[in-house]
């Protein structure tokens, strides 16, 4: 990419794609991501999954740079993300990540979550950032606990604050790492139906996920991860339903039947 | 014969009231009443102390240590943001300032710069700016600290969370980062300020007119001025009380009340382990 697009300004709010080529990241010593390829096609639910220690939230972290490649390329859209000159700030606003631990932030009210950023960063009134803000809330169903602090919600509706939040900046693309793991088995349906809907709303998702009941509903494509490479990939059918690869059988055995009956 | 638990509980209260009752009485008898009186607790110095001790001392002494505590905070928060910033000589010319400080007794700071300063370089500081420039020198090597921990005490999440919504890191920083470590060090920096109400007694070695006395200069001075024991200290002391004590419920009150402590996240177990979504085939 050339270097004015590397810094291009604020994207379309039409879905971005990613593309991923030869992605090393190492720990130190350990190299965790041994060239990785693979892309999302704009508007495509793509669900990462993988053993835990494959690298999967590594290479969902390379993706809007919260860690940095070693070697390869991604590019988001118009953002080279690897890119030397690449401006990271006006990159990740277009980019939105769940966390598995929700990470909202604490001291601030539900809607002040989501409006901190649309104001300081985007510059937003006041007004425009909360109308933007109640509307998402209200789409995951939590407007009227906007006046809360995020101690007081359950897990499940956390995480649905901050996929509002995600959603608040207006993203090309959303990146989930795990966004179910942390919850009490009972409020899992409530966050992963929100997914689904902003899945059939035409939103590019990367998910990692360990709930292939989801995975075969929605996604698009599966990737299975193993030891930092991709061993199988393909329709959601396909990879879970019937995988082809040693490795990806054995994976998906632990998986649905942990007791190894 | 075995004797209940409840019994027992009550034969231990027993036992411990009686021991204390026999210390009283013995102590009601061999101490002088009238000389401790006298010598602690003598109403005429008291009354010839006030209100001077209250007007002059005790507000000087929150003067000197108010500022020290204001530069020291500043000092502080500097020090800590080099404590954990990426270019290395910040972290280790922090670390150095932070060590040094905190490994010497707090006095040799103010005999510095109540009698160093003006032999090395000239200058001469009033007693203000003496007493609270050493409390600031001192108190910043111990508050940066403090801040430090408050700063890696946030969740490292809150950071990553703040950068991937788009967020410069000076922005994050400032709005995500260090209002959360600002709860967490209020407690450990009114402690910090109750130390710093007593260090600020040290300019004494440093000695300075009657209107720049703080408590201990007072109480030191009303023991050779009214020949008459000790009491002038307990006024000073008291003095003293009345500034770290209301301090000191003020950090408890806040620890109490503290974010972090009702954290009621918990990580749960991967998928791996947990029931199979269903379905799948
Ligand atoms: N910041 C880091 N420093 C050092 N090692 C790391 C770091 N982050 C991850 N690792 C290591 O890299 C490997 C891959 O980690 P990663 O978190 O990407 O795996 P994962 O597939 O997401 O696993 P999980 O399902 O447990 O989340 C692991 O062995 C982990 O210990
Ligand atoms: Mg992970």
């Amino acid at each position: 990419m050339s270097d004015e697009s590397a810094n291009a300004g604020p994207m379309s709010t039409a879905p971005a794609g990613v593309v991923i080529e030869g992605l090393h990241k190492s720990f130190g010593e350990v190299e965790v991501l041994k060239g990785i390829d693979m892309s999302v096609e704009p508007g495509q639910v793509v669900c990462l999954i993988g053993a835990s220690g494959s690298g999967k939230s590594t290479l969902l972290r390379c993706v809007n740079r919260l860690e940095d490649p070693d070697a390869g390329s991604i590019t988001v859209g118009e953002f080279d993300a690897t890119h030397a000159d690449v401006n990271l700030d006006a990159m990740r606003q277009h980019i939105g990540m769940v966390f598995q631990q929700f990470n909202l932030f604490p001291h601030l009210s539900v809607l002040e979550n989501c409006t901190i950023t649309p104001r300081r960063v985007l510059k937003h009134s006041r007004e425009k950032a909360e109308a933007e803000a109640l509307h998402q809330l209200d789409l995951v169903g939590l407007k009227h606990l906007a006046q809360r602090r995020p101690a007081q919600l359950s897990g499940g509706q956390q995480q649905r604050v901050a996929i509002a939040r995600a959603l608040t900046m207006q993203p090309n693309l959303m990146l989930f790492d795990e966004p179910t793991s942390a919850l009490d088995p009972e409020t899992v349906g409530e966050v992963l139906s929100i997914m689904r809907d902003l899945a059939r709303a035409g939103m590019t998702m990367l998910v990692v996920t360990h709930e292939m009941g989801f995975a075969r509903e929605v996604a698009d494509r599966v990737v299975f991860l193993d030891q930092g490479l991709v061993v199988e990939e393909g329709p959601a059918e396909q990879v879970i339903g019937a995988p082809t690869q040693p490795r990806t059988q054995d994976f998906l055995r632990r998986v649905l039947n942990p007791l190894g009956k | 014969m075995a004797l209940s638990n409840r019994d027992r509980a009550r034969l231990s209260l027993g036992i411990q009231a009686a021991i204390f009752a026999a210390i009283v009485v013995v102590l009601i008898v061999i101490i002088d009443w009238t000389a401790v009186q006298r010598s602690f607790f003598n109403v005429e110095p008291v009354m010839a102390m006030f209100p001077e001790v209250i007007t002059v001392g005790l507000w000087n002494t929150v003067r000197y240590t108010f500022f020290g505590f204001v530069f020291g905070l500043i000092g502080g928060t500097v020090l800590a943001l080099m404590r954990i910033a990426s270019f290395p000589v910040y972290r280790w010319l922090a670390t150095l300032y932070i060590e040094f400080f905190r490994g010497i007794p707090a006095i040799l700071v103010f005999i510095a710069l109540g009698f160093g300063a003006s032999l090395a370089f000239g200058l001469n500081l009033s007693t203000l700016q003496t007493a609270s420039t050493a409390l600031a020198i001192v108190g910043a090597a111990y508050i940066a600290e403090t801040i430090r921990a408050g700063l890696q005490a946030v969740p490292k999440g809150q950071m990553e969370a703040a950068r991937a919504l788009g967020m410069p890191a000076w922005r994050a920083m400032l709005t995500i980062q260090i209002p959360q470590a600002f709860r967490i060090v209020l407690p450990p920096l009114t402690n910090e300020a109750i130390l710093l109400t007593k260090d600020s007694s040290l300019i004494f070695v440093v000695g300075m007119a009657g209107s720049a006395a703080e408590l201990t200069k007072m109480g030191r001075d009303g023991i050779t001025m009214y020949q008459a024991g000790m009491t002038p200290l307990v006024v000073a002391g008291i003095c003293y009380l009345l500034i770290t004590v209301p301090l000191s419920i003020l950090a408890r009150r806040m620890e109490e009340r503290s974010p972090g402590r009702s954290s009621r996240r918990r990580p749960k177990k991967k998928a791996t382990t947990s029931p199979v979504s269903s379905g799948v085939a």
